[in-house]
């Protein structure tokens, strides 16, 4: 087309059959995306009734927060709010500290056993929940850790992933800086704390917002070690409440809305940090993901 | 940094150790309940439940509730060793650990306790038999599944539902009429859940074929009524009331909360469900709640059909039973707190809940729920207690009366330890002759294979 | 690894060995900050894989004896065709999961990148991302509505085709059900894996495309030649945390299975919950998580050699 007298600025641009196809995949995308979470936000704001219509909902036919107020009033999810958001901010911090700190290892050149340690670290992450299930409960209470704050911040106090990311990440830096400050007799905790941490601040970021997903979103040990009421995390209490509508004889039902409303209440917190970290996640994940 | 971090440790430490309380002692002892559905409802309510437990009992009471995960976290602890003296479990859970010597027999305690054996009818005792010994006390009371039915739009179909002929033919005509009276795409007059097939009994009835696994008296194996030849004519039924539109073809993956919703007051796309007793009454208090009146909407109950013989065959929800186990160190103080669950004031706290709290009683006796009272629904553990002639000072919901009429034909299902491959067994092929994929009789025979190689009977 | 082989073998041993301990030395302060990961690592990880491997091996029974029993809990399960045939799905659906949702978080985070448009940018990259964050138990419940008879998806084959459509039953189609576990394991994860595209796409140095721009390469060419063998490093660790959670898929399957499709999606881990730990059986649910995990160790081993992921160390 114009393509010869437009220059470059055209060429930077795709074609329009090409746009075409990239506004249809993303229209796709984003409707397929989008519609099952519209439905989710529906149904928690209308009345219980409404909410127990089969069928997909995609506008209000009667507009109703009861679904909240029953939430907070009745099923109490305040305390559980409070303690997932306690919990996984602490451990989130530790873990990334640490996390950084193994990266940081990782990426030491001619370090003795590191290819060992790089296995040992991954070996970690194979390892399916079911294997250790019946030794973990064990162990959290040889430990003294049942029902305890500790107890859920020290499981799953480091993954295996977040070292990965830490470690390509720090490996995006010029290693060439930490050997010049070598060089001129810095110590290692001054080329850590001082060189590294501060430029891979980003990175961090990035490693936090995962970990801090996926620890917010933890069951299977807050199942195992929690017993005390008082202690109990968001997540816990959202997988009783969904799946108690499904089975018992006789128990009266949660009703839908209240369910969708709890759902939107453990999905907003993750969401404001999405929002809020996004930026910092472009350059963040970005350079964690690039290596050399 | 560092300074930070102690300091939290240490903070944190703090409050694990301010978690851990006292209880003082008592005559009777200290009970140790593991606790899954029963007592109270949030933290507060469940130190209150356990101090209203220990005073009517003489004991104390410690109640240890899982969040979620039952199974998983009951699993850790008995093989961590932990002790308890009290454990929720259903009935499989049941048959597994008597298999593996977990549980006290404890036999003898029931048989010399003159309200376990008294309060609880005798036939739920006979059903917990394992080779003559029982090792376990109740929960509460299962009730019966049967048929519930729109009152409503049976009569805009011209139909009294009490004149229902109970066969297979008589309620394909009431689903015939149904769908006359209602040609509406979302609507179809029957759903059943057939992927788990809890719910066939009252029409497998019609052939007094009963379900799960069964002994033959003739030779001593183990077989699947519902996988028999004889079962044919039931699932020919559904064949056609699903090539016929009768049946919400979503009955192939719908879960249990699909086809209530379903039947509920704000959808009703369908008319015809089975479902348990207790949810004819749920059914009709979510309705009224959501201010629709009963001349709008009303669910009613039927047994289904009648057996050969002419009576009629329900079955009852698997136990949910609280059981000691072999390391308990107080048995006397949990068979104490098994022996209240079967009386009436017993059932109070276990349906009702805490007085104070879920309820109060004025001079004249009258019971009235409190606004916490009520939205916990007269349910901490067990809506119907155990006890025989338990009476709920309340009332019951609309409808359930009815329903608990037809109790006396609802006889409790074998427990199968593999109960899940059972009902995904049964439930593939089952479908599989529903849609007519394959012939009804070969289904049946390929249904009867694979049980058998699963190891779930034996012919 | 490379490093090693820079050193040719004619060096005798020992010198090697106090070079090597010289390095040792030098390094102390950092072996100290791996301390803490390590000892977390032993004590959180190997030790209960350990008694877990350990238990594979015996009958236990619960509050009583356990006894080693060898092998046997291991023949029981090779013995049984359930496993082999879940062994099928979960590489099928593992690795049709892994691959959907690869280039469903490529495509995304390429066409994101050609979004000039900001606020829809963002838009689309934070829906793109929610299903990431909520648990299986939601996501699942969301498809199965939409997939149901009187659900979305049938709602607009109805509209297309009209009167006389008769409602697919989606969720109980044999020949659909795999794909179906694919698609919303892509749909929930293509989010993720576009965010970390996406972050390499938007880094990739901007004078490299002015430079073929005035070479005449158009837009495609750009995006052929240049974005995508940036993304290499990306790719490779992408493949690499896939890889390792592949024969992990749980939840998924729990939530979204029912009776007759379960032949197609019933993977390894759904069979050791239910012939296992729902029923106490420890022994051999402990085993086959054995296999899980060795099945794993190979996948990984060999993607890792593969892509050639330790490079460049």
């Amino acid at each position: 087309m114009k393509k010869n007298t437009t220059g470059i600025r055209h060429r930077n641009e795709l074609n329009y059959p090409q746009k075409a196809v990239m506004y249809l995949f993303l229209l796709l995308v984003g409707v397929i995306m989008f519609l099952p979470m519209w439905n989710v936000i529906v149904v928690s704001t209308t009345t219980a009734l409404e909410a127990s219509r089969s069928g997909v909902h995609l506008w209000w036919r009667e507009f109703s927060i009861e679904g909240f107020r029953y939430v907070f009033e009745v099923t109490k999810l305040a305390r559980p709010f409070l303690n997932s958001l306690f919990v996984t901010t602490v451990g989130t911090v530790i873990q990334v500290l640490l996390a950084s700190f193994a990266g940081y290892v990782l990426i030491q050149r001619d370090l003795p056993f590191k290819n060992g340690i790089t296995s040992f670290i991954m070996l970690t992450m194979m390892i399916p929940g079911d294997l250790t299930m019946i030794s973990i409960y064990q162990l959290n209470r040889d430990l003294g850790l049942l029902n305890s704050y500790t107890g859920l911040i020290l499981n799953g106090l480091i993954a295996g992933s977040s070292i990965l990311l830490m470690r390509n990440y720090f490996k995006s830096i010029s290693y060439t800086l930490a050997e010049s400050a070598r060089i001129d007799g810095a110590s290692e905790l001054r080329i850590f704390a001082g060189i590294f941490l501060p430029i891979s601040l980003p990175g961090l970021a990035t490693v936090f917002f995962m970990d801090f997903v996926s620890r917010w979103n933890s069951i299977t040990i807050p199942a195992a070690i929690l017993t005390d009421e008082s202690m109990y995390t968001l997540p816990l209490k959202l997988k009783a409440m969904i799946l108690s509508t499904s089975s018992v004889s006789g128990t009266a039902q949660i009703p839908e809305n209240a369910i969708m409303a709890a759902i939107v209440i453990t999905a907003v917190p993750l969401l404001l940090i999405y929002v809020f970290a996004q930026k910092f996640l472009l350059s963040g994940l970005n350079l964690g993901a690039t290596k050399e | 940094m560092k300074k930070l971090l102690s300091a939290l440790l240490v903070l944190m430490f703090m409050l694990s150790a301010v978690a851990m309380t006292a209880t003082a002692e008592t005559e009777g002892g200290t009970v140790r309940m593991l606790v899954n559905v029963t007592g109270g409802k949030d933290e507060e309510e469940n130190v209150l439940w356990a101090q209203a437990l220990g005073e009517a009992t003489g004991l104390t009471i410690e109640l240890e509730k899982p969040a979620s995960d039952y199974g998983n976290v009951l699993m850790q602890k008995l093989s961590a060793g932990e002790s308890y003296d009290l454990i929720y479990i259903d009935a499989s859970q049941y048959a597994n650990l008597v298999e593996q010597g977990a549980l006290t027999d404890i036999t003898d305690y029931i048989e010399n306790s003159e309200i376990l054996f008294n309060n609880v009818p005798e036939s739920e005792w006979e059903d917990l038999r394992v080779d003559g010994r029982i090792y376990a006390g109740f929960n509460k009371r299962e009730l019966h599944i049967l048929v519930n039915l729109n009152k409503v739009m049976l009569e805009e179909a011209g139909i009294d539902y009490t004149q229902i002929e109970p066969t297979l033919d008589g309620y394909y005509e009431v689903f015939k009429a149904l769908r006359e009276a209602n040609p509406s795409e979302d609507f179809y007059p029957f759903n059943t859940i057939l992927s788990e097939n809890w719910d066939l009994q009252p029409w497998m009835a019609s052939q007094g074929l009963k379900g799960g696994v069964v002994v033959d008296e003739a030779d001593g194996q183990t077989y699947v009524p519902y996988a028999t030849d004889a079962a044919a004519p039931v699932w020919d039924w559904l064949k056609k009331l699903y090539d016929e539109n009768l049946l919400d073809p979503a009955s192939f993956v719908d879960k249990t909360t699909d086809m209530r919703n379903k039947l509920g007051a704000a959808s009703q796309q369908t008319a015809v469900t089975v479902d348990w007793a207790a949810w004819v009454g749920l059914q009709n208090a979510n309705a009224a709640s959501g201010g629709v009146s009963t001349e709008e909407y009303e669910i009613v109950a039927l047994p289904g059909c009648q057996t050969p013989d002419g009576s009629y065959m329900l079955h009852k929800g698997n136990a949910s039973l609280f059981a000691i186990p072999i390391n308990a160190s107080n048995v006397e103080g949990a068979i104490k707190v098994l022996e209240y669950f079967a009386t009436q004031e017993g059932g109070e706290l276990l349906s009702l809940g805490i007085e104070g709290h879920d309820y109060t009683v004025d001079e004249d006796g009258n019971y009235t729920l409190t606004e916490i009272g009520a939205s916990h629904a007269m349910d901490h553990g067990a809506p119907v207690p155990i006890y025989k002639d338990f009476v709920n000072p309340i009332g019951m919901n609309l409808g359930v009366e009815e329903a608990l009429t037809y109790l006396d034909y609802a006889s409790i299902e074998t427990i199968i330890p593999n109960e899940s491959d059972y009902k995904s067994i049964v439930g593939k092929w089952g479908i599989s002759i529903v849609r007519g994929e394959v012939e009804t009789l070969e289904g049946l025979a390929s249904m009867r294979e694979e049980l058998v190689s699963m190891g779930i009977c034996d012919k | 690894m490379a490093n090693r082989a820079l050193n040719p073998g004619m060096i005798d041993k020992r010198s090697v060995r106090r070079q090597k301990l010289d390095r040792m030395r030098r390094y102390r302060f950092i072996y100290v900050l791996m301390i803490p990961v390590l000892v977390y690592f032993l004590v959180f990880s190997y030790y209960p894989m350990a008694l877990g491997i350990f238990n594979s091996f015996r009958e236990i029974q619960l509050l009583g004896n356990a006894r080693f029993v060898g092998l046997e809990n291991y023949r029981t399960i090779f013995s049984s065709p359930v496993y082999s045939q879940a062994f099928v799905n979960t590489l099928i659906v593992g690795v049709g999961t892994f691959i959907l949702q690869f280039f469903w978080g490529l495509l995304l985070a390429l066409f994101l990148n050609e979004l000039r448009h900001k606020l829809s940018r963002s838009f689309y990259q934070t829906v793109s991302y929610i299903p990431n964050l909520l648990s299986w138990s939601v996501v699942g419940s969301i498809w199965i509505t939409l997939l149901a008879p009187n659900g979305l998806i049938n709602g607009i084959l109805d509209w297309i085709i009209g009167d006389g459509y008769r409602p697919i039953v989606f969720m109980s189609e044999r020949s659909l059900a795999r794909g179906i576990m694919i698609f919303t394991g892509a749909w929930k994860g293509a989010g993720y894996y576009a965010a970390l595209f996406l972050a390499a796409v938007v880094s990739i140095n901007p004078t490299l495309y002015e430079a073929a721009s005035i070479d005449g390469a158009s837009r495609m060419q750009q995006i052929v030649n240049i974005t995508v063998p940036s993304l290499m490093p990306t790719i490779k660790i992408i493949t690499m945390l896939g890889v390792m959670g592949m024969l992990r898929n749980f939840d998924q399957i729990f939530v979204m299975q029912n009776s007759s499709i379960l032949d197609q999606v019933r993977n390894l881990l759904y069979l050791i919950y239910t012939e296992g730990i729902v029923q106490f059986k420890i022994g051999p649910a402990s085993a086959a998580a054995c296999i899980v995990l060795l099945a794993t160790m190979i996948i990984s081993f060999t993607v890792r050699k593969l892509i050639g992921y330790d490079q460049g160390d």
